[in-house]
């Protein structure tokens, strides 16, 4: 016999008890849909995660902070600087692991455009800001070296802001544009794009939506929703300017005693971007090096990385996915459970046609291919309609609960829990199947 | 060289701790195209014998050979694979799989041969035809009435062409006149050449075929040709 007309027979018999079979399958499909809506949740989870981690610029990213000075260096402490220009300077020339280097000086500013007043914190930068804190132009440019050397009073808007501070002016116009800061001009050479998680990407869609349809221009809502603080506020309300702009603008002064001590050299934030993570910890130890240099021996740095971080995401989903996968392969074991079951109750059902089928010339594994095959349709159409229901749930879950976790059906996980619901028929169909085809002829013919 | 050739064949049962010697010593030759039946009271062994002589079991000891083959050693799947080339059956109870239609029931036995779906639909329309029931192809066994269901069992018996077909109490289930017309069946079948063994209690049918084999207790009583009216003496007492 050969399998297709297997195929054949188990569709038929399938069809002959619907109901039952479609009680039968309800296991296999239940199973199946909540592996599959598992794996949708944890790799929502886990991208919401990534998300997260990738709006504070990656694993790659360290951020250089103060720490406190350990006890012995306490009464010496003085001497160290702190974290200042002259580190990202020495760290550019000697730490050749690091591949982008960000200080940043900020300082907060009160803004004039026309008729609007406003405050903001004005960060003073330089060029590889742009690539550590993972932004994008989206009219004009961005800061450059030369506006860094020659301190242009020059400024790049967060989008919100553009928005905030020139109402009403669509964005490539406002580049050329100049804003008061502190009573100082300056002009607007480039606009960042627009950052949203998913969550607000799907709720801004969703208002925009709500506007096309009721026709009105409801600018306001839209506007209220821009400011609401979401994951990307700060970078959305950035104002960049050079860094050397800043320091002379703001911080030109830096009293010690009586002494002016010339601008103050002082780093507000210090970022670096690794090469390569593979030699994170190399990184990591040339750019100690270079600060103890810096320093003075003085310990009073420390390292902000997001290792630990992105270990953890990768743990909890692993231990998220390990948890709902018992959960989820209990359930498709149970509705294994009762394709054995309805299986068994099938072949004592049909015990004299097995054995007519013997006495016309079917052999043992015959019988034993007929009933696995049958048990095996059963597990694949139910898991058709796993794969589809659970379709179903996630699209319902993502209807109903838009957040930056939505479940992502993938078709890696849709393979396997499909493999999953074939592997359980075939298992289910063991015991009965050998059950069938070792039953007697003689003794199967006269079964009433 | 005979058909079927039993020589010094048993077979014993154990039932309850004790042993029943339901074949004993038997020694019998079929040749090929007779049409023979084989009698006896229930309990006689008729029916270990036919199942023996049908490659449905195997002897405890002794020797078959059908067609040239010896069947006392063979495996599961050799006994199978007599079952589905050289023999067929036909059952007082007719055993028709009451889901499949008539040209589906007839088909059965060559699924499990290496037929293609084509080949098997016309030498399945080719036996329905054979016994009369080209207009009832595609109705189900419920709707047919049991001389019908008789005629579609031996379309399904004679499908693959067998050497021998065993036909057990065939008229058991019917009236006298459709039992009448399935034995005329098997008489116009043999006459075709085909070797037939009818297994029956019934001393009317046993009279009109042309051999009987009469058992009793695992022995063949008497083995007896009707047109002659020679009858050889038993085996063994």
């Amino acid at each position: 016999m050969n399998l297709w007309i297997g195929v054949q027979i188990g569709i038929k018999e399938i069809w002959a008890h619907k109901f039952r079979s479609f009680l039968t399958m309800l296991g296999v499909i239940l199973g199946v849909a909540s592996l599959q809506s598992m794996f949708a949740l944890t790799a929502g989870i886990a991208k919401g995660m990534r998300e997260n981690l990738e709006a504070v610029g990656g694993v790659e990213r360290i951020g250089v902070e103060d720490k406190e000075v350990s006890e012995e260096l306490l009464h010496i402490a003085e001497i160290s600087p702190g974290i200042t220009l002259d580190d990202a300077v020495a760290i550019r020339e000697s730490a050749s692991l690091i591949s982008h280097i960000s200080p940043e000086v900020n300082s907060g500013v009160r803004l004039q455009a026309g008729s609007v007043k406003s405050g903001a914190r004005m960060e003073g930068i330089m060029p590889d800001f742009l690539v550590v804190d993972n932004h994008t132009v989206e009219h004009g440019r961005f800061i450059t070296d030369l506006d860094v050397l020659r301190g242009e009073r020059v400024a790049v808007l967060g989008h919100t802001l553009a928005s905030q501070l020139f109402p009403g002016v669509p964005h490539s116009e406002v580049v050329g544009r100049t804003f008061a800061a502190n009573q100082r001009a300056f002009t607007v050479v480039g606009i960042l794009g627009l950052y949203e998680s998913e969550r607000e990407k799907r709720q801004r869609e969703l208002l925009e939506q709500q506007r096309a349809k009721s026709g009105r221009s409801d600018e306001g809502r839209i506007e209220q929703h821009r400011r609401r603080r979401g994951t990307f506020a700060r970078k959305n309300w950035s104002l960049l300017a050079p860094i050397s702009t800043v320091q002379m603008e703001f911080k030109s002064v830096n009293m010690v005693g009586d002494v002016d001590q010339g601008p103050d050299k002082t780093l507000s934030n210090l970022q670096l971007r690794v090469r390569d993570v593979e030699n994170f910890d190399e990184a990591l130890a040339q750019v100690t090096t270079v600060l103890n240099h810096t320093h003075r021996g003085i310990d009073d740095f420390g390292f902000e990385t997001r290792e630990d971080w992105f270990d953890r995401i990768n743990q909890s989903v692993a231990s998220t996915r390990l948890s709902g996968g018992i959960i989820a392969a209990i359930s498709l074991v149970v509705g294994g459970i009762g394709i054995a079951n309805i299986m068994l109750a099938s072949i004592t059902e049909r015990i004299r046609e097995i054995g007519i089928r013997r006495a016309i010339g079917a052999k043992s594994r015959d019988i034993f291919l007929q009933i696995i095959v049958e048990s095996v349709v059963t597990a694949t159409i139910g898991g058709i309609l796993g794969l589809f229901a659970s379709a179903g749930m996630i699209h319902v879950l993502i209807l109903l609960a838009p957040s930056e976790n939505t479940p992502i059906l993938e078709p890696m996980a849709m393979l396997i829990s499909f493999s999953c619901a074939i592997l359980i028929g075939i298992i289910a169909g063991l015991y009965p199947a050998f059950k069938a085809s070792s039953l007697d002829p003689i003794q199967a013919l006269r079964y009433e | 060289m005979a058909l079927i050739e039993l020589r010094d064949l048993c077979k014993r049962y154990v039932i309850g701790g004790q042993e029943i010697m339901a074949l004993n010593h038997i020694d019998l030759d079929v040749d090929a195209g007779e049409l023979s039946a084989i009698i006896g009271p229930s309990g006689s062994g008729k029916s270990t014998l036919m199942h023996l002589l049908g490659c449905l079991d195997t002897p405890s000891s002794g020797s078959i050979k059908i067609d040239g083959t010896e069947l006392s050693k063979a495996s599961g799947d050799q006994l199978a694979e007599m079952r589905n080339r050289k023999i067929g059956f036909v059952f007082q109870s007719f055993n028709l799989l009451p889901r499949l239609n008539v040209v589906q029931n007839v088909e059965l036995p060559m699924i499990y041969a290496a037929y293609s779906a084509k080949e098997r639909r016309q030498r399945a329309e080719a036996a329905i035809e054979r016994v009369g029931l080209e207009s009832r192809m595609h109705n189900r066994p419920m709707q047919l009435s049991g001389g019908q269901c008789q005629r579609v069992a031996i379309a399904r018996a004679i499908v693959n062409d067998p050497r021998i077909i065993f036909a057990d109490e065939p008229t058991g289930n019917l009236d006298s006149t459709t039992g009448a017309s399935i034995l005329e069946l098997f008489h116009e079948l043999s006459d075709q050449g085909r070797t037939i063994m009818l297994v029956t209690h019934d001393p009317e049918i046993a009279a009109i075929t042309p051999r009987c084999i009469e058992i009793k207790d695992g022995n063949i009583r008497r083995d007896y040709r009707n047109d002659q009216k020679t009858s050889t003496a038993a085996a063994s007492p």
